[in-house]
């Protein structure tokens, strides 16, 4: 045919009156998707500020805590909560890879919840070694919460590792699924043998704990849930740059970026 | 069915026998496993021996040094499994021959008597050599088996992984060590409760779950790894 590889817009097979119809609807249909996205990101950063003023002046202390030592609950619970969310995300992709296309973008999102849980991993560690500093005397004790969440960190890394050392994009895909639905498989022991293993927690009692009692002032709670929907919203939100980070990479150098 | 089920049995059988006969061959990984656990076996005997530490101590301590030496050993010697299948050239032929999972389980009952032979070899020379005494044999026999079942199923997966990834045995401790991080705890707890003599069925029962749970994972998700 002769026509160059890429044509500019509105040229080419289809009529010139059609392509710019098609342009403008897609165009618009751009500009309200990126209004949306405007207002959620103005949402998310006015819940932000609600969430530290709550956090610190809307709350009440809780009692038999250290100073003002109980206010990291409201930021370090939801940094833990997000990096159980990450692992959960990351085997839902990978299943998602494994059984429904096998398409690289589905690899990527994986991948991009992996680093991003270990980033709230490592945040909700060290937040609770320093709060553990305070109030039980050592940064670190090996409660299980602790244990858990440290073989949850060391896992994501392995994760990581693994990706790096698997050069073909499509094997690297593959086996870090493999490996991500592996790690969803052996978590439960993690959360359920470790603390009978350890036969004793330092943590205290679960918000919502076996007899379904909410122990919890009423506005440490709101502002704990708030927290928690925050941290999950800046996930998600994080997310979503992340996977379009790492799909332009991967269309400019053909996606050998290796993780 | 059963003609299907009969021949899988068999398929299984073949390959498991194909798997010793090309390890007496070289003895690669026989040799590994037990010259490995000897020396740090040694090692450990001249720091923690009956003299110079305390009962207590020992009691506590012993079972998990025992269990690290089982791990450490396991993790020199079975990354091997599928490395050597891809180096050979053999694997093309086994993706033709054999189903995944007739391979998986063959693998697996491979590496667990590869296992057991260390354990066989290894356990009574710890408990002489460190005096340690066990209240419940029953535990100790029960730890040994369902802890080496689990090593076992957990290191063929992540053995066939690194087959096809590059700095292998760097990569098989590093995926591994995560993964059977569970069964570890649990084996020396329930070796502890051997020492000790008190409540070890609920810790064999928890180590059984493990051992299912990777067992199904692995027989799922092998035929993934294996078949690129």
């Amino acid at each position: 045919m002769g026509l160059p590889a890429r044509l500019p817009h509105g040229v080419g097979a289809r009529p010139a009156v059609f392509g710019i119809i098609t342009d403008m609807a897609t165009e618009g249909l751009r500009q309200a998707h990126s209004r949306v996205g405007l207002t959620l990101r103005w949402l998310l950063w006015g819940l932000g500020c609600l969430v530290i003023w709550g956090a610190f002046r809307y709350a009440p202390l809780a009692a038999d805590f250290i100073g003002q030592s109980s206010r990291i609950l409201f930021f370090h619970v939801p940094m833990a909560w997000t990096g159980f969310v990450a692992f959960i995300v990351a085997g839902v992709w990978s299943l998602l890879y494994l059984m429904r296309g096998r398409r690289p973008e589905q690899d990527r999102a994986a991948a991009a919840a992996v680093e991003l849980g270990l980033l709230f991993s490592i945040l909700a560690t060290a937040t609770g070694a320093m709060w553990a500093r305070i109030m039980w005397g050592t940064y670190w004790n090996w409660d299980p919460r602790e244990t858990s969440v440290v073989l949850a960190v060391i896992f994501y890394a392995a994760y990581l590792a693994l990706r790096s050392a698997v050069p073909d994009p499509a094997t690297r895909a593959r086996l870090s699924a493999v490996y991500a639905i592996l790690g969803l498989a052996v978590a439960p022991f993690l959360f359920f043998v470790l603390p009978r293993i350890a036969g004793f927690t330092l943590h205290p009692e679960p918000v919502v704990n076996p007899q379904g009692k909410i122990e919890m002032n009423a506005r440490m709670l709101q502002v704990l849930l708030a927290g928690s929907f925050l941290f999950t919203m800046l996930f998600f939100w994080l997310h979503r740059i992340q996977r379009r980070i790492a799909a332009l990479g991967a269309t400019r150098t053909g996606g050998s970026k290796s993780w | 069915m059963w003609q299907r089920v009969l021949n899988w049995l068999a398929d299984v059988g073949v390959l498991f026998v194909k798997e010793w006969r090309s390890e007496l061959r070289t003895r690669y990984a026989l040799n590994t496993l037990l010259l490995f656990a000897l020396t740090t076996l040694v090692a450990v005997g001249v720091a923690l021996g009956p003299l110079g530490t305390s009962e207590s101590a020992r009691t506590s301590v012993l079972p998990v040094v025992f269990w690290l030496i089982l791990l450490f050993a396991a993790s020199a010697g079975l990354p091997r499994a599928f490395v050597h299948e891809e180096e050979s050239g053999t694997a093309t032929a086994l993706r033709l021959a054999a189903t995944p999972s007739s391979l998986f389980v063959s693998k697996v009952i491979y590496s667990f008597t590869l296992l057991l032979g260390l354990e066989i070899v290894v356990t009574p020379l710890y408990l002489a050599m460190m005096e340690l005494s066990i209240e419940d044999g029953g535990a100790l026999i029960a730890a040994l088996l369902l802890g080496g079942l689990g090593l076992a199923a957990g290191s063929t997966l992540i053995a066939a992984i690194i087959a096809q990834a590059q700095g292998r045995g760097m990569l098989f401790s590093v995926l591994a060590f995560p993964i059977l991080m569970p069964l570890l705890l649990l084996a020396i707890a329930l070796t502890r409760a051997a020492v000790s003599g008190d409540g070890g069925t609920t810790w064999a029962t928890e180590i059984l779950l493990y051992d299912a749970t990777v067992m199904v994972a692995g027989l799922m998700l092998f035929p993934v790894v294996w078949n690129p």
